[in-house]
């Protein structure tokens, strides 16, 4: 290297952790970012709310005090997750799509030219930021949902907590996946519709027909599995399966991510 | 210094950068030249490891782009300068490519200065850039790292006569530092003035690579040649076409002939009795060197097609 080189202050953080910043900056830099997030809260509180009414209406015993009927908080949590979790993993979803829409991936890649570093980066990012946003979902979803419930509500405080911290953790990883299906993709809408289609269209058609063999193939999927870990089922697997199955998800679509972008040209 | 050793890319059927081997060396401007569609931005492309070469190799101070962990702190480069987020701030587009490579805030805000972008400038979304503001958004973002080369792709589009001359300025400061300084153009005129040394390619293969002044030395010297008398333009026209050299009536009085000194042309007319109303010799400009050069090599060429030049 040149003299040049020579003359520049020497400590400089691994490239790793300047990725991780960059992608920081990017994140917090652009509105959209924020219009997501409140959009994901107030989806969460309509949702919660309305699972809540349904929990209410539904209910046909006219004691209380017996518990039939009486459904737990975490539970209300964990159903509005259905529809909520478009909202979060758009986080993971654009934090890619849009690098490709805007042709800013270029500099991105000229910044860190290693394909895998830019999306370890871009996952940690958008993990750390999803399951924080989880947590907060949680909250507000309680929040909603508890006054709503009133007695035929149960929440447990160790329950409770458990299903908040199961849900950020699911919808970190389904934000991860999202990341590593548009680096792949490329479009965002195309994404979208892949992600409809592995977490809940194919699945509900293989479990429609009820036949054993295509619904043990649905519990293989992703949105399954961490339906499986989010409800702690003891059946067909344990929940830590489901949650490792989900995981395995995320990080294949990561490294399906990776060889594409090194594959092709930017 | 830039390597190219054999650097080839296709894309399906089609050839864009074709056996490339030059040696881009510092402290000097290199002009890379040629004309739409003759490969100068896959080959910046590929010097930069956004396209991988399908054959061949592009090395920078003697490594491969990808192999570089904070890269800016050795190859700036303008490349796409329309290429930032519609909502992101300028300021913040160069913020995180700083932060990547552990570039500190500070030399954000200097780089800043240096384009001539003010505060207000530099707060504006990406959406509200004009061409010229995303121009000097592109060369700050080259000059972070202050990297000891630099690649600048189209530099002056959109920019006015003023931004073009700070361009000249800064690319000849930059190689009178030592660095190595490549700017490609499709404009001759431009690279007359801002190169020593120039690349030129047509059809992504390589037509020349010499010094400025050697290119314009080589585009064929002409001598234009002014005869009152009709009979006597005749008469020289075809004692002329008898020395193997070009003539091209450029009038009703006047001929343009390539490839004779003036003074031949002069010994010539006298011995013929000619009378001459002027006889000047014509010094090409690079644009006509470059026509010279690539005439073969034109990707769309306007009318008939010519075959192509042989290398």
């Amino acid at each position: 290297m040149s003299a040049l080189a020579g003359t520049r202050p020497a400590p400089r953080p691994g490239a790793l952790a300047g990725a991780v910043a960059a992608e920081w900056t990017k994140l917090w830099s652009v509105r959209s970012t924020w219009w997501t997030m409140l959009s994901a809260v107030l989806l969460t509180a309509a949702t919660a709310g309305q699972l809540a009414i349904y929990a209410d209406n539904a209910n046909t015993n006219d004691d209380p005090a017996d518990d039939r009927g009486v459904v737990t908080l975490g539970s209300v949590l964990i159903d509005s997750l259905e529809l909520t979790q478009y909202a979060v993993l758009a986080l993971g979803l654009l934090a890619v799509t849009a690098e490709f829409g805007t042709g800013t991936l270029r500099t991105t890649l000229r910044c860190t030219p290693s394909r895998g570093r830019v999306l370890l980066a871009k996952a940690a990012v958008t993990a750390a930021v999803t399951f924080g946003l989880g947590l907060l979902l949680g909250a507000v979803g309680a929040l909603v949902a508890a006054p709503v419930l009133g007695e035929w509500g149960a929440a447990p405080a160790g329950g409770t907590v458990r299903d908040v911290v199961a849900s950020a953790a699911y919808l970190a990883l389904v934000s991860v996946l999202a990341l590593g299906l548009g680096a792949v993709l490329r479009s965002a809408v195309l994404t979208v519709i892949v992600l409809l289609a592995v977490l809940m269209i194919v699945p509900l058609s293989l479990q429609e027909p009820g036949i054993a063999v295509l619904t043990r193939i649905a519990d293989a999927f992703p949105g399954v599995a961490g339906g499986h870990f989010l409800a702690g089922d003891g059946e067909p697997y344990p929940p830590v399966v489901g949650l490792l199955l989900l995981a395995g998800w995320a990080a294949a679509a990561l490294a399906a991510g990776r060889a594409a972008l090194r594959r092709r040209d930017a | 210094m830039i390597t190219l050793r054999g650097l080839t890319k296709r894309f399906g059927p089609a050839t864009a950068v074709d056996d490339l081997t030059v040696d881009i060396l510092p402290g000097r401007v290199t002009g890379f030249l040629g004309p739409n569609g003759a490969g100068k931005s896959t080959t910046m492309r590929m010097i930069l490891g956004l396209d991988r070469p399908t054959a061949g190799r592009a090395l920078v101070d003697g490594r491969p782009y990808r192999e570089l962990r904070h890269p800016l702190h050795t190859v700036g480069a303008l490349l796409d300068a329309g290429a930032i987020h519609p909502a992101r701030s300028g300021r913040a587009h160069l913020l995180a490519a700083a932060r990547s490579n552990g570039i500190p805030r500070r030399r954000v805000d200097e780089v800043l200065a240096l384009v001539g972008l003010d505060e207000r400038a530099a707060a504006k979304p990406g959406r509200m850039l004009s061409l010229g503001m995303g121009q000097r958004l592109g060369i700050a973002g080259a000059l972070l790292g202050d990297p000891p080369v630099l690649l600048f792709d189209e530099p002056v589009n959109g920019l006015d006569p003023d931004g073009v001359r700070w361009i000249r300025q800064l690319a000849r400061s930059l190689a009178d530092q030592g660095r190595t300084v490549l700017v490609s153009s499709h404009l001759m005129s431009e690279m007359q003035q801002a190169a020593d040394q120039l690349v030129v390619i047509g059809r992504g293969r390589l037509i020349t690579d010499a010094p400025v002044a050697e290119v314009l030395a080589g585009g064929a010297a002409a001598v234009r040649v002014r005869v009152p008398q009709p009979s006597g333009l005749a008469a020289l026209a075809a004692r002329l076409a008898g020395e193997a050299v070009t003539v091209e009536a450029d009038g009703p009085d006047e001929l343009t002939v390539t490839g004779l000194t003036a003074e031949r042309v002069g010994d010539l007319a006298y011995d013929l009795g000619v009378r001459l109303h002027e006889l000047t010799p014509v010094t090409p400009s690079l644009e006509q060197a470059f026509m010279a050069l690539t005439g073969g090599s034109v990707e769309y060429a306007a009318g008939s097609p010519q075959p192509e030049a042989a290398r």
